[in-house]
This record gives C-alpha cells, sequence and structure tokens, in this order.
C-alpha cells in the first residue's frame, strides 16, 4: 500500500513537471509579456521586491488607459494587453539560463537582468537572440562590446566622475584635492577601479592615493580604512556602496570627527547603488554631507515622474506603500519596455513581432523618451548606446533634508 | 565483474544513447538546456562524491575548484588562443593541484574543522581571481569563446548539448570504475575507519590526497564546461552555496554510489525548475517575495527529509524497487 501512495505521488510530480516544460504561446490572446528575472531572494531582494511591484502597477496602468504616461500623448494599442511575467532567479546564473530560454519559449520579446550576476550569464545569449533588455545593474562591463542590456542610471564610473565633478566645482583651495577609492570589497565597488577612471581623475587635477576596501556589509566599522583615509589627507573618498555598508561608514566617520561639517574634512561621495532616499531617512542628520550620484529623485520631489508613480501606488494598492527607491527603477524598466514594444509595433504587426524587431524598431529607435524626471535625463538608446541616461544628478544630504546640488553630463568612462 | 553484465544492460545503455542523440531533434531550446546544466552539475556531483561519498573528506569548497578550472581554461583560451581542447585537460589539472595544495589540511583535520579548511579553500580562490585583474578580468570578468572542432564552433544549444552528454556519460563511466580500483576500495576504508585502514596498510596520506586530486580534476571540468557554456567568465557563477547545494544533491542522490550522483543532480535540477515555475503562481495569493522563496525553503526541506527518512538517498530507494520488480510476482513486502 505505502509502494501504491508512493508510486501515485510520483506521478503526480512527473505530470506536474511535465506540463511545466510545455511552452504557451502569447499570441493566442493578443498579449504582451514584459519584466523577465527577479531576485527576490537574493541579496537584493527588497530592490527586487520594489521593481516587481512598479512593474506589475505600470503594466495595470497601460491596461486600464491605453497611456504610456500621463505626460505623454502617445497610445499603447488598444487591442493588446501587457502581462508581467517573472520567475525568481536567486541571483544564480545557472538558474538564470534555464528561466530565460522557459520564458522565451512562452513568448516574451523584452527581457530584464535581475542583477550584474545574471547580465554577465545572459549577455552573450541576448546578443544571439537580438533580445532587447534592461537591468537594474550598471557597470563597464555591459558596455564592452555593448550588447543588448539597456541600463536606465548612470554606470558607476560615470556616476562618481560626476561627483568629483561636483567636488572640484565646490572646491576653494589653492592645492590640488587629495581622492582615494572608499568602496564595496566585491565585483561591484570595484567595478570603479578602472584606468580610465584614475586618469579622468587626475585629468581634472585630483591627487589620486589609491584605494582601501569595505565589506559590503560590514561586520564591524571600517575604523582602519577610514584613519587611512585620515593620515593620507584624502579630501574626497569616492566609492560604490550599498546602504547597508555606506550608514556604518559614514557613523563611524562621524564617531572619528571625519565628514564635511566635522574637525577633520572629508567628504564621501557615492553611486547610485548607495540611494540618498533609503540613507536619508535612517540617518537624520548624522548623515549630513553624505553625497550619492545618479540616484532617483525622493518620494517628496515634484517631479511629474514621482507624483505619477504615488498615484499609482495609491490606486493599485492603496493599503500598501511600496517606499523602496528602486520602485522608481522599475516603472523605468517597465517605461522602456512597453516603449520598445509600441515602437515596434509601429513597424511590424502584432502577429509577427519577434524579439529582433522589438530590439531594431524598439529600444534602438527610443529618442528623448520623457520619463517624468524619474531618471536624470530623457532616455536615448542605439545600437552602440545602451547607457540611456546623458546626465548624472547629484544629491547631498544637508540637515537631514536631501538636495540636489546638480546634474553633470555623463564622462563615458569604460 | 563488467560494468554491463547482460546483453539487457547494454540494449538499455544503447537505447539511451539513442535518446541522447536524437534529444535535440524534438526537445525545445530550454529542455536542453536544462539537461545541459544537469550534465554539468552531475559531472562536479561526481567529484564530490568520490572526495565525500567514498572517501569521506566533506569538502564545502567544490564550487571553488570549479572557479580554478573555469577561469584557467578561460585565460588559455581568451587571452593565450589556445584550442578548448588543449585547455581542457590544463584546466583540469589545474584544478586537481589546486585540490592536493588545499586538501592537505585533510592529512591533520578531520570532520568539521576540514568543513571549515574548504569553506577557506573557497573564498581563498574567489579572492585571488578578483586580485589577479589584469589577468581574469577581476571583478568585471572575461569573454571566453565557445569550443571548436576543426572550423565548427560549438555554438548552438544542440551541439554543446552533445559536447556536455559526452563528458557526463565518460565521467560516470570513469567514477564507477573508480570506485571498483584498488583506489576507490581504498577511499571506502578510509571513510568507514581510517585508523583500521592505516592499519591495514592503507596510506592515508596518498589516499585522502588521490580522492581530493581526483574529485577537483572532475570539478575543474565542470567548470570548463560551464564557463565555456556562458561564453564568460565571472567570479558571479560560482557562488559559495552552490557547494552546498551540490553536497545537497549528494545526500538526496546516496552518497557513495555512482547512480545517486546522477539521481540526486537530476532530482534537485528539476525540483528547482518546478517551484521556480510555481512561485509566480503562488504570488497571487502570497506576497511575491514569500512564493520566491518557496525554491529555498523546498530544497532545504527536500534534503532535511531525505537526511532523516531516507539517509542512502534514492540510489537506494532505486536498488529496493529493483529488487522488488526483480523478484516479482513473489517479492515480499517488508
Amino acid at each position: 500500500m505505502n509502494k501504491m501512495k508512493l508510486a501515485l505521488v510520483s506521478s503526480v510530480i512527473v505530470v506536474i513537471v511535465a506540463l511545466s516544460l510545455f511552452p504557451a504561446s502569447a499570441n493566442a490572446q493578443k498579449k504582451l509579456y514584459i519584466s523577465g528575472t527577479q531576485s527576490l531572494t537574493g541579496a537584493y531582494a527588497e530592490d527586487s521586491a520594489a521593481v516587481l511591484q512598479a512593474f506589475e502597477d505600470y503594466a495595470k496602468y497601460v491596461n486600464e488607459t491605453k497611456n504610456m504616461a500621463p505626460w505623454r500623448k502617445e497610445k499603447f494599442p488598444a487591442d493588446i494587453t501587457l502581462e508581467v511575467l517573472w520567475r525568481d532567479d536567486e541571483l544564480k546564473p545557472a538558474k538564470a539560463l534555464t528561466i530565460y530560454e522557459e520564458l522565451k519559449a512562452k513568448g516574451i520579446l523584452v527581457y530584464r537582468c535581475s542583477g550584474s550576476p545574471i547580465a554577465l550569464a545572459l549577455k552573450d545569449r541576448l546578443n544571439e537572440d537580438k533580445m532587447g533588455a534592461t537591468s537594474m545593474a550598471t557597470g563597464p562591463y555591459l558596455l564592452k562590446p555593448p550588447g543588448t542590456i539597456m541600463s536606465y542610471y548612470p554606470i558607476y564610473t560615470d556616476s562618481v566622475a560626476a561627483v568629483a565633478d561636483w567636488f572640484l566645482a565646490e572646491w576653494k583651495e589653492k592645492r590640488k584635492p587629495r581622492v582615494a577609492y572608499l568602496t564595496a570589497d566585491n565585483a561591484m565597488g570595484k567595478s570603479i577601479e578602472i584606468p580610465e577612471m584614475e586618469a579622468y581623475l587626475k585629468g581634472l587635477g585630483y591627487e589620486f592615493l589609491g584605494s582601501q576596501y569595505v565589506p559590503l556589509v560590514p561586520t564591524a566599522p571600517p575604523t582602519t580604512q577610514l584613519m587611512w583615509l585620515k593620515q593620507n589627507r584624502v579630501d574626497l573618498a569616492l566609492g560604490v556602496m550599498i546602504n547597508p555598508g555606506s550608514q556604518p561608514t559614514v557613523k563611524e566617520m562621524v564617531r572619528l570627527g571625519m565628514g564635511p561639517y566635522q574637525p577633520y574634512k572629508l567628504t564621501l561621495g557615492v553611486a547610485t547603488p548607495g540611494h540618498i532616499a533609503v540613507f536619508a531617512p535612517a540617518m537624520g542628520e548624522l548623515g549630513d554631507g553624505y553625497v550619492c550620484a545618479g540616484s532617483f529623485p525622493n518620494w517628496d520631489d515634484p517631479a511629474p515622474g514621482v507624483k505619477f508613480q504615488i498615484a499609482n501606488q495609491k490606486k493599485y494598492h492603496p493599503q500598501k506603500f511600496a517606499s523602496h527607491i528602486q520602485y522608481m527603477g522599475g516603472t523605468l524598466e517597465a517605461m522602456i519596455q512597453t516603449e520598445a514594444l509600441r515602437l515596434a509595433m509601429q513597424k511590424v504587426p502584432f502577429e509577427k513581432l519577434k524579439p529582433a524587431d522589438v530590439l531594431n524598431y524598439g529600444f534602438h529607435q527610443i529618442k528623448n523618451l520623457p520619463t517624468g524626471d524619474i531618471s536624470s535625463s530623457p532616455l536615448n538608446y542605439g545600437p552602440s548606446k545602451i547607457e540611456g541616461v546623458d546626465a548624472v544628478r547629484v544629491d547631498q544630504l544637508r540637515k537631514g533634508k536631501i538636495v540636489k546640488v546638480g546634474v553633470w553630463p555623463t564622462r563615458h568612462l569604460y | 565483474m563488467a560494468i554491463f553484465r547482460t546483453r539487457g544492460d547494454w540494449g538499455i545503455l544503447l537505447a539511451f544513447l539513442v535518446f541522447l542523440s536524437v534529444c535535440p531533434l524534438f526537445l525545445s531550446d530550454r529542455i536542453l538546456t536544462i539537461m545541459t546544466m544537469i550534465g554539468i552539475a552531475i559531472v562536479s556531483v561526481h567529484g564530490l562524491n568520490i572526495l565525500t561519498g567514498y572517501c569521506g573528506q566533506i569538502s564545502i569548497g567544490h564550487v571553488g575548484f570549479m572557479a580554478v578550472g573555469a577561469y584557467v581554461s578561460a585565460i588559455l583560451t581568451a587571452k593565450l588562443g589556445w584550442s578548448f581542447w588543449t585547455a581542457l585537460p590544463c584546466a583540469a589539472l589545474a584544478a586537481g593541484i589546486a585540490g592536493l595544495i588545499f586538501g592537505l589540511p585533510s592529512l591533520k583535520i578531520k570532520g568539521f574543522y576540514l568543513i571549515m579548511a574548504t569553506i577557506a579553500a573557497h573564498f581563498i580562490i574567489i579572492w585571488l581571481i578578483l586580485q589577479l585583474y589584469h589577468v581574469t578580468g577581476g571583478p568585471d570578468g572575461m569573454p571566453v569563446p565557445k569550443p571548436k572542432i576543426g572550423g565548427f564552433v560549438l555554438k548552438s544549444k544542440a551541439s554543446y548539448f552533445y559536447l556536455v552528454m559526452v563528458f557526463t556519460c565518460l565521467s560516470t563511466l570513469l567514477a564507477n570504475n573508480i570506485a571498483r580500483t584498488r583506489a576507490g576500495r581504498a577511499f571506502v576504508a578510509v571513510r568507514d575507519n581510517d585508523l583500521a585502514a592505516e592499519v591495514m596498510g592503507i596510506s592515508l596520506w596518498s589516499y585522502k590526497l588521490q580522492a581530493f586530486f581526483i574529485g577537483c580534476v572532475y570539478a575543474g571540468v565542470a567548470g570548463v564546461l560551464l564557463v565555456h557554456y556562458y561564453a564568460f567568465a565571472s567570479v558571479d557563477q560560482f557562488p559559495f552555496m552552490d557547494s552546498v547545494w551540490y553536497l545537497g544533491m549528494l545526500i538526496v542522490g546516496g552518497m557513495g554510489s555512482t547512480s545517486g550522483a546522477i539521481m540526486g543532480a537530476i532530482s534537485l535540477k528539476l525540483l528547482d525548475e518546478l517551484v521556480t515555475i510555481v512561485g509566480p503562481i503562488l504570488s497571487a495569493v502570497v506576497a511575491a517575495q514569500a512564493a520566491a522563496s518557496l525554491a529555498l525553503i523546498t530544497r532545504g526541506l527536500v534534503i532535511i527529509l531525505f537526511l532523516i527518512f531516507e539517509p542512502r538517498g534514492l540510489a537506494h530507494r532505486w536498488g529496493m524497487i529493483k529488487t522488488y520488480f526483480r523478484l516479482w510476482p513473489f517479492s515480499h513486502e517488508e
């Protein structure tokens, strides 16, 4: 009897697996898919959850109104609905490969790579299939050589270059400002350590001193690294950190009397992953002087894009507001993917649409896409232009409030 | 005794090989990708099985040795222009030598302490790869060419599937044979009671290091196959947790059994595929993050359940089923 039960359970499992392996076509219901992989269980789980929520809200908005955004006149085809198709990749490249093949078989024409491990694993495949994609990841590896994965905020080198530009504009002393890297001890953090970046800093007139590393999520305050900066009389520390790294670093800086408003003058400037909108409420005035480049506007920003997203959230899930700043990244990705599909359908009928059409007639034709000021500049893409923005927004925390200190052009350092 | 003893065994083998050879004709790209990834996992788990299953040297740094093989092959093919076929044995050898180096502590320590040493091996290897920026590409990684046979590039999913299946079959045959050699029997003796084995004249020093070498050569080959499949080498492709899951595959399949390594890899990979698909469906009922966590929870739960209810793994269960049907209809209920 036990064996019969075992056989029955095994058969059910086999049938479920077999059924799940059969592809289902999107064409039968005149439906187009957006999204792709999410990393809801990896290190970026919170970011990815916000991105997914934004995708779902944007798809609902387009399906209901057929508008692309409140500030745009273009309409999405009335007879086609958008559906968000996603799978969790756990930020593991091996899973990303099979997920990609599955979603491709389901008829997805645009794709999303959740993070840099996924983008690196899929870059070659997406290129081969001429599948246009968006990604939360942005680094020099996406641009060397340019593939089909589009970025919607500046690469980290361009972000820290903007901080360097801003800092130099503010510099009053006659001597050369002294700069060093204080960055996360992982692939993301070290991606700014390229010769082009160092050459750019030296070209601006900085004295470059070297690198110090902070664990992605420090288990102890980075006292040694900060003391090294102090001993070398560094004025500006540049890096790529996430908030679990930047917050304890700044707390320790303050304890050691280091910071723009402290006895020892040191400014810490980081790229997007150190989102200032996450940093500000957590740190308050303690974090004064913290600089973040390439970030999205804060939730209290009067930008039309921010208002649009707040309205969407109030409409579709009033009981739960997704306050994570990466929600804005998700909205941008959904906008880019939907715009690519819309543009491609102007050239190729829905029934004949292939990923290559969406790439060539969609993604590559996106010019000056207005995002309601969610991104640092309107977005532009082309076969060799995958860094969508042309400018970097720089924000600083002053008296516990986020202050936009300016916008600098991207320097294309990779 | 031969591995394939009867005409029936040979018939099944032939039918299986014919099935594998015609798979790309009727299977989708997705299923070919799944099978390719399973094939690579099998090669790696065979190595871990020799090291842990047969010799009892628990390693949680297996993926680090895969990274050694992968990066050596990537450097030789991409930077020095070597052919895949020349780079492959060099990469496997390099992984084996790395295994020998990090296996040295096994002569002095075992159990929990050896686990810690192999974990350290993983992180040292990854750290070295990141530091050797000019050779490995550091955090940016490096593009890797697809293998070639003559002028034919193994670019399509079908061609790479064939390549991986050849290595999977060969590695299975080799693993099965290793278990039957003098060394294989010595591994088992060391695993069961190292003191008794030494008293019987088995050199612990030699056989423990042999197990590390062979196990890591397998890992190196798996790493090479993986990195050329991605066409890109990056440290992110070798996460520490994969070593733990490989060990989980061995537990589910059954340690110390070649068929167990295969069954474990297949079952956990398929389970992974299933829960990945079920996750988004469940998100209609629960939060997306909770639904997505299903994969992690399920895999962990399966391993725990096997440890409690069937510690000898699927291979043992399969053996029981075979015995049952061999005696059928006169088999007795236990």
